[in-house]
């Protein structure tokens, strides 16, 4: 090989030039470990909920909306079926068609609300809004991002190339994908963030009869949940309804809560905050989602990429001189 | 009235004969006892032994305690069906006393009563509508100058079985609303307090709907013993499902519509009245299926755009604020709901099968390269060549 | 036997051709009409047997090219310069196959340039996209002098030998990446993948394993071209490519052990389930026995025993990719309610691929100079 080694260095320098220059550096890169502060999210109280899907409904008209969830160019409302049909959409799960459902666990007979003994309790599922989300840290083209103001973890459609690595990296298996389709979307709760402008918030909560799920600042609802956890169960409390500082109030009396706000810490916080009667863990939650940031550890390897890129070369470029010049002299 | 008033006390004769009299041919007779036994949920067969009860020659005697009360129960069974049939009915029993319907009154009323209940002794029904005062020793309400704890507890104990009609004989009904001034008590309580053994069943409403009272007693005639009972007393046959389980607007529950405000166009559409303050998801009653009057569809009250308040249940009527959402009850998963779990711990069929025949090439192919490659012995002849 | 004498149409070529045709038609039926109507994937398996056997396996497959490239080009080990253009044209093929699987699978393949302009580096994602577009490049200007040879272009094949060693290490930079951040994209999901698999290590694991299955490919190529051309295989070639995976494979066994005893303990790999039992089948045939074989004298210096592990490594190595990939997730998945079996169309689409792969490589063999006979 007829090269010396002042091409060599050269050579090589301009080829990783280009990586280098990628600029893998923490600045850049990092992800968002604080909440944001205009940060809005959804308290969803398990012993509230009776289960009647008014959330599920509304949530699909109103993110059949343009700039909602569920819009698509050329359909007006994706929870209308065109006449004749042949379906009733009553969503099973999460999918490219639901991005919030209501599900139930219960055991033996079923008969008693929020308990895990002969009981039931609901789950409303859908995004749970990360603080550190994982499916946008995984994102290649930056698909999904988390609005930097109310922290609403959404999509920009013209990004994705479809790669499904959110719907991998996700810990609690929100994002959906449009496999029906030839030219396919992610789908994922949006909080109605399209409705903020109009004054409005997320339809779920908008809807719910019983306050249920309500809306709010999310360390208004972090002081709402803690609070429910201190009342006396049997005792009567005026829950809000809507919104967490809504002049609607529902009496009702308190039940049995699990000593646990899900979501507080759950893969490092999220904006959407869980109370039930039952442990989380009995609602389908992954008991091995860990209290930690999920992006932590990917980026403990990609920290390492420029010193690679560095020590690759300077101990290739090394190497390449010794054996070649050992070569050398072991022919002359 | 007349035949009513004719044949009360009369003596017992041949029931179809008065039937007959009355102009109820026999077909019709029988036709109304399947009818009855349909509604009990018998098997059609009952109908004819219904009638045979019905018929019997001695018709059981009832007498009827009014204490503290509308009058709405009356006013319920008066209203129960066909003219003819409302006869029918009251032909079946031999109705002793009851305030409303007696024809004489006073000292003569009060009289037959007592010759009545020494005549009947532990053979009579006691049908109670009202609640009791107990408050300074139920002073609150009087008749014939005695109380009606006090005439309770005289009637109650010579009784064979008592049917405590309505809310406020059943739990206590509107008397009983905080503050509760009178003490009004319901029926089967004073018979716990005062150790009263005599069965009690409660027909909770306001009013209740007067088929439940009817099919109870015809039960109770046609096999002597009351039917099957829930916890509180009241027949499973009537009070065994909460109305959100019957109700017509249940679809718009399960979807999501719901009236906000009275007159609003949800109302207007029929959307359910979860929101409204309906108390259907946690009142027992057959209401949205029995419905009243007998005049169709829509006779009840969330038929008619206003929410269920709860009269049959205890502690929701006259309890809970009329517009506070229910407590919903009974519901029963996961018939609606996906369960979180729909999998099972391991591993689903298809990817099984997937792992499986990967492990199977796997397998095939690493024995085959080792026999293929340690299989032969020595060295194969490129090694030679060296 | 000269490579001219090479016959293209023999039975086999037609059963490949056939082979890719159905591929090729299931590709297309893809592209018009989706991933819902042509594959079995859904929302709790958004990856499967494209992803894992085309792309982990086609990847790992081709990491010959970085490893003996490295070997001639910056250890100068000049011994194993004969094989170094079959490795490079392999791990041409299999990056671009895997490129291929990845446009497929993608949900909008017009869109595959993105990443290259729209950066986000946090995503492994991104990382992997970057490294293989850069690192097929690389493949690319590492194999030219095979068609510019062809072409009687002397001058231009001059000067890619001459900036071959830059090339080489820049291969051997990019590889070093992107193998190991092929593991690394799993390290996002520990609450779905089965602690038998998960580990802080998976970049590493998938580097060494990498390389263990280079060795072993590039000896299983020279031997199988020397058995079709009937000549002697390089048998100092060989041993010495036996003895590397020896010291690979051992230290492979090493860290797939640390990581078993360290994270979820011995046990859980001997509790009888599936899973359990795939994760013992890849240990005992991909690591285990290809370690004990190599560390009897007589296997690893025999062409026949160096055979047989080539197979056991190449087996277990596409089996830890396919574990990764699919087994690691069941238990997570399938507790969720769904459940995944690949279509045929999905099946032929990879079918395809290895076909193309291997007729791909015939004709390289016969047109061009890649096993550098002499003319």
């Amino acid at each position: 090989m007829g090269m010396n080694r002042r091409d060599f260095l050269r050579t090589a320098a301009a080829g990783s030039g280009a990586l280098l220059a990628s600029g893998v550096s923490p600045a850049f890169a990092s992800m968002p470990k604080e909440l944001p502060t205009g940060a809005v999210g959804i308290l969803y109280d398990a012993t509230l909920c009776i289960g009647c899907k008014s959330c599920m409904v509304n949530c699909k008209k109103y993110n059949s909306e343009p700039g909602g969830a569920l819009y698509l160019q050329g359909r007006t409302a994706s929870y209308e079926v065109k006449p004749g049909a042949p379906f009733w959409d009553s969503a099973e799960d999460l999918s490219s068609r639901t991005v919030n459902v209501i599900k139930v666990n219960k055991s033996g007979t079923g008969l008693n609300k929020d308990s895990t003994d002969n009981g039931f309790s609901f789950i409303k599922q859908h995004c749970l809004h990360c603080i550190t989300p994982a499916c946008a840290s995984v994102c290649p083209v930056g698909a999904l991002k988390k609005n930097p103001v109310n922290g609403v973890v959404h999509y920009i459609e013209n990004r994705c190339i479809g790669c499904r690595y959110c719907m991998m990296a996700c810990p609690f298996n929100i994002p959906k994908y449009e496999y029906e389709s030839a030219t396919p979307q992610v789908r994922k709760c949006q909080l109605c963030y399209h409705r903020y402008d109009e004054g409005k918030y997320s339809a779920c909560c908008e809807f719910c009869p019983t306050g249920a799920s309500i809306f709010g600042k999310v360390l208004d609802l972090r002081k709402e949940a803690s609070r429910r956890l201190t009342l006396k169960p049997g005792d009567e409390y005026d829950f809000p309804v809507q919104t967490v500082d809504s002049k609607q109030k529902s009496r009702r009396k308190v039940s049995k809560y699990i000593e646990h706000v899900y979501g507080l810490k759950e893969a490092g916080g999220t904006q959407y905050l869980l109370l039930a009667g039952v442990p989380f863990e009995w609602l389908g939650f992954n008991r091995n989602i860990k209290d930690q940031f999920l992006p932590d550890l990917t980026w403990a390897y990609i920290a390492k990429i420029p010193a690679v890129i560095a020590g690759v070369i300077l101990a290739g470029t090394a190497t390449w001189a010794v054996t070649r010049k050992r070569n050398k002299d072991k022919e002359g | 009235m007349k035949g009513f008033i004719e044949d009360f006390g009369a003596e017992a004769g041949d029931a179809l004969d008065r039937f007959a009299r009355n102009g109820v041919s026999r077909r019709d007779f029988l036709k109304f006892c399947t009818g009855v036994a349909l509604f009990l949920g018998l098997p059609g067969e009952m109908g004819a032994r219904i009638a045979e009860a019905a018929a019997a020659a001695k018709r059981p005697p009832v007498l009827w305690l009014s204490a503290q009360e509308c009058t709405g129960c009356t006013e319920t069974l008066l209203r129960a069906s066909h003219p003819t049939l409302e006869k029918l009915i009251l032909e079946l029993i031999s109705l002793e006393y009851h305030e409303t319907l007696l024809v004489g009154s006073g000292k003569q009323a009060e009289e037959w009563r007592e010759k009545s209940m020494k005549e009947n002794r532990g053979k009579y029904i006691l049908v109670v509508d009202g609640s009791i005062p107990v408050k300074e020793n139920g002073i609150y309400c009087k008749i014939g100058g005695k109380t009606a704890l006090a005439l309770l507890e005289e009637m109650g104990t010579q009784a064979a079985a008592v049917i405590a009609i309505g809310s406020c004989a059943s739990w206590g009904g509107v008397p009983s609303a905080d503050p509760n001034p009178t003490g009004a008590t319901p029926v089967h309580e004073i018979f716990k307090s005062k150790g009263i053994k005599v069965p009690v069943v409660n027909i909770p409403g306001c009013p209740p709907n007067p088929y439940n009272f009817l099919s109870t007693v015809l039960y109770y005639l046609t096999f002597k013993k009351l039917p099957e009972l829930d916890d509180q007393a009241r027949p499973k046959f009537a009070y065994g499902r909460i109305i959100h389980d019957n109700c017509e607007r249940r679809p718009h529950f399960d979807a999501g519509r719901f009236a906000l405000q009275f007159g609003d166009d949800g109302h207007r559409k029929g959307y359910c009245l979860y929101k409204l303050g309906c108390k259907g998801p946690e009142t027992h009653a057959n209401c949205p299926i029995q419905l009243f009057n007998d005049v169709g569809s829509g006779a009840w009250p969330v038929g008619t755009g206003h929410p269920c308040f709860g009269c049959t249940e205890k502690g929701v009527g006259f309890t809970k604020p009329l517009h506070s959402p229910a407590v919903v009850k009974d519901l029963t998963p996961p018939s609606l709901f996906t369960e979180v779990y729909p999998g099972k711990e391991g591993v689903s069929p298809g990817v099984k099968s997937l792992a499986t025949g990967v492990a199977g090439v796997a397998i095939g192919a690493a024995g085959a390269a080792l026999i293929s490659g340690l299989g032969k012995k020595g060295d194969d002849k490129e090694d030679k060549g060296e | 036997m000269n490579q001219k004498d090479i016959k293209l149409f023999t039975p086999t070529t037609v059963v490949l051709l056939i082979v890719m045709a159905v591929g090729g038609l299931a590709a297309f039926y893809r592209l018009f009409f989706g991933l819902g109507a042509s594959t079995h994937l859904n929302n709790a398996w958004p990856w499967g047997l494209w992803i894992s056997f085309d792309v982990l396996g086609g990847v790992a497959l081709a990491a010959g090219g970085f490893v003996i490239g490295g070997a001639v080009y910056i250890l100068n080990w000049k011994k194993y310069e004969p094989i170094v253009r079959p490795a490079i044209l392999n791990a041409f093929f299999g990056y671009a196959l895997a490129a291929t699987s990845i446009t497929l699978d993608i949900g909008v393949p017009w869109r595959i340039w993105h990443p290259v302009i729209m950066w986000q580096v946090n995503s492994i994602m991104f990382i992997v996209a970057i490294h293989v577009v850069l690192y097929t490049t690389t493949l690319a200007t590492e194999s030219s002098p095979l068609i510019l040879e062809r072409l009687n272009m002397k001058k231009a094949v001059n000067f890619v030998e001459k900036i071959m060693p830059a090339i080489a290490l820049f291969g051997v930079l990019l590889s070093l990446l992107h193998q190991s951040s092929l593991g690394a994209v799993f390290l996002i999901a520990p609450e779905k993948v089965s602690p038998l698999w998960y580990s802080s290590t998976l970049p590493y694991l998938f580097l060494v394993s990498a390389v263990l299955l280079a060795l072993s490919m590039v000896s299983f190529e020279t031997i199988l071209s020397a058995r079709v051309f009937r000549h002697k295989p390089p048998l100092d070639i060989l041993r010495g490519l036996a003895r590397g995976s020896l010291v690979v494979s051992g230290l492979y066994l090493l860290l797939k052990l640390k990581d078993l005893v360290t994270g979820p303990g011995v046990g859980l790999a001997f509790n009888g389930s599936l899973v359990s039992n795939m994760y013992l089948l890849e240990m005992i045939v991909g690591i285990i026995l290809p370690f004990c074989l190599l560390l009897l004298k007589n296997v690893r210096t025999g062409v026949n025993g160096i055979f047989a592990v080539n197979m056991l490594v190449i087996i277990g190595t596409v089996l830890n990719r396919m574990n990764v990939g699919i087994v690691s997730m069941a238990e997570h998945n399938s507790r969720m309610g769904y459940d995944y079996f690949p279509s045929w169309m999905e099946f032929s689409v990879t079918m395809a691929m290895i076909a193309f792969a291997i007729l791909g490589f015939k004709i390289s063999v016969k047109y061009l100079n890649v096993l550098k006979l002499e003319h």
